[in-house]
């Protein structure tokens, strides 16, 4: 196990040496991360600009919910980088999986280890600036609860993108084209999820909480954390559902990659 | 080594059904099956190379990926030292190396040296041995004046050198060729050959490669095996290859002086002026018998032996399907 972690810490390395490697134009790629990732957020703040209040939120508690799942995302982004659909097609059509199969370390290991972007790194500062302006409006009664439970709902959301990264990388197995699909489930609840569940209509919220429980990552904790009554009369415990749903989420993602990986050794590419 | 018995890799197409595109063809129930590889059965011994030839589309990489636990066969039996790669792959592809010509298992945008210590780490070859394998392949291959080069910036010879070294850093006892010299000029193929041939001989790596120059299969095997539609059509010696199916042998003399040529077992199949050309087959006489008829009867100034062309040998095999199958 060690030595695995090793191996990982190595192939990271190697990749963010190279791309440190050409200085200018990483700036260039985080900065290009950062202006997209800040415009997008400006384009809510403009909507505060003639609205006091959406779905009954203020500007400081909406920020709460961007920022946290941007960075969140972010995070997910920068370690499950070999995973990302879109990355894994192209390398399972280059023939590179096989390449990671003949080597003699753990197959996801490698997967983490392959493409490691520290320009990802952009997403997550723009995610945690939000996050930073939502505390100072917000006006957030700390306790030590709540800062104990942060990292936990950030590590809840890594693990529920990562696991659909992972479910959207299998799929490639089989078909490239198919991918977009889940692209929009990733993409589109990654937008959900930067705005306080109040503002869709019922089916959609009802979607995203018993279907894809997306609202358990970030609305039900931002409730708690904002100290605002749940609307929906969930139980109590709703807002500690976020790392449990994540771990669920990368745990059925993972038994899906091992499924697909059969499928891999009898098709191959 | 590689005991292969009876080993066959089907894969199962959905036919398109003209018009319609992927949908048609996705839905429609018709389903083509490709025998890639069909009830193939072979052996190879430790220190041997062993030239597996065949047409495009063949089965000769669906053969390897098996062998090398990435691909699980259809049917079959496969085994390696008693292992079946894909059950086992981690601890199998350990003591394996492969290069598949068409791509690199380098990193990309790393320099030479540093895919090579990073392979080293994944491999966990211990750093001594890391260090006199990189300093022996290194030398044997003339990595040197590249080492520090990223590998997207070499050139095709040079980065399937590097290839090379980096499938032998951690003394796999077997290792797989797949096309090692597709698309490298001349000097280039020469320099990957000898090295072959001496990891061969010094380390007694078994070598199994695929190519489609003959001119690796003659400086390098011994034993050929000829693969087309999956199946199996020679499997043996190299020059029991060519007398069966490539023929005769040339002797070219060069008389001192114009003369009609006439030995037991060779027939004269061209004459200019002093140099005549005489065939003749192995089996019928050996080429220093043949020598010595002639020279006995005739003044020689000089000699040459020609081996048949194996070229024209395997095209006609692929051609014809010579062996019946
Ligand atoms: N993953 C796959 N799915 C479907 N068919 C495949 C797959 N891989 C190979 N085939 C088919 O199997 C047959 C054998 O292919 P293979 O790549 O083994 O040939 P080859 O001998 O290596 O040819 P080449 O000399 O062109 O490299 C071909 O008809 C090919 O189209
Ligand atoms: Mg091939």
């Amino acid at each position: 196990m060690l030595a695995h972690l090793g191996l990982y810490r190595r192939l990271v390395l190697a990749q963010v040496r190279s791309q440190l490697r050409y200085r200018a134009s990483f700036v260039m790629d985080v900065l290009a991360v950062m202006v997209t990732s800040g415009a997008e957020f400006a384009a809510v703040g403009l909507v505060f600009a003639s609205f006091d209040r959406v779905g009954g939120w203020r500007l400081g508690e909406v920020a709460f919910l961007y920022g946290l799942v941007e960075l969140s995302f972010g995070l997910m982004d920068l370690v499950f980088g070999g995973f990302d659909p879109d990355f894994m097609g192209a390398a399972v059509r280059r023939g590179e999986l096989d390449k990671l199969l003949l080597r003699p370390a753990p197959l996801a290991l490698q997967v983490f280890g392959s493409e490691f972007q520290l320009r990802r790194l952009g997403k997550v500062l723009v995610g945690t600036l939000i996050f930073a302006l939502a505390v100072s409006l917000a006006g957030i009664d700390w306790t030590p609860a709540k800062v104990l439970y942060l990292p936990l709902v950030v590590l809840g959301m890594i693990m529920f993108f990562g696991g659909l990264f992972v479910i959207g990388g299998t799929i490639t197995f089989w078909t490239v084209e198919s991918v977009q699909a889940m692209n929009v489930l990733t993409y589109g609840g990654l937008t959900l999820m930067s705005y306080p569940m109040t503002v869709y209509t019922a089916s959609l919220r009802r979607l995203f909480t018993y279907v894809v429980p997306a609202a358990f990552l970030n609305y039900y904790p931002a409730l708690y954390f904002l100290g605002r009554p749940d609307p929906f009369g969930l139980p109590g415990f709703a807002p500690f559902l976020a790392p449990l749903v994540g771990a669920f989420t990368l745990a059925a993602a993972f038994v899906f990659w091992r499924f697909g990986l059969r499928h891999y050794g009898s098709t191959g590419t | 080594m590689i005991e292969v018995e009876h080993l066959s890799k089907h894969f199962t197409l959905r036919a398109p059904t003209g018009g319609g595109g992927a949908l048609r063809s996705f839905l429609s129930r018709e389903r083509r099956v490709v025998r890639a590889v069909d009830d193939l059965s072979f052996r190879v011994g430790a220190g041997e190379i062993v030239g597996y030839l065949g047409p495009n589309g063949a089965g000769k990489s669906t053969t390897i990926k098996m062998l090398t636990g990435l691909l699980v066969p259809t049917s079959g039996d496969l085994r390696v030292d008693g292992v079946v790669p894909w059950r086992a792959r981690r601890t199998y592809v350990a003591r394996i190396g492969a290069v598949f010509g068409q791509r690199t298992t380098l990193w990309w945008d790393l320099p030479v040296i540093e895919s090579l210590e990073l392979l080293g780490h994944v491999y966990r070859v211990p750093p001594g041995r890391l260090r006199s394998n990189l300093r022996e392949f290194g030398e044997l291959l003339g990595l040197g004046e590249f080492l520090h080069t990223p590998v997207r910036a070499l050139s095709l010879g040079q980065r399937m050198r590097a290839d090379l070294c980096a499938a032998l850093l951690h003394d796999p006892h077997l290792l797989f060729l797949d096309e090692p010299t597709i698309g490298l000029d001349v000097v280039a193929k020469e320099r990957i050959r000898e090295f072959v041939r001496r990891v061969n001989r010094e380390r007694g790596t078994t070598v199994l490669l695929t190519t489609h120059d003959l001119a690796d299969v003659q400086k390098l095997c011994r034993r050929v095996m000829i693969i087309d539609h999956g199946r199996l059509l020679y499997d043996g010696d190299l020059g029991a290859l060519q007398d069966r199916f490539g023929g005769e042998r040339r002797l070219v003399v060069d008389l001192a002086e114009a003369a009609d040529v006439e030995v037991e077992g060779a027939r004269v199949v061209e004459r200019d002026g002093p140099r005549v050309t005489l065939a003749f087959r192995r089996e019928d006489v050996s080429a220093s018998d043949l020598i010595r008829r002639v020279t006995e009867r005739h003044a020689v100034r000089d000699l040459s032996v020609l081996e048949p062309d194996i070229e024209g040998t395997v095209r006609e095999i692929y051609e014809k399907n010579l062996l019946g199958a």
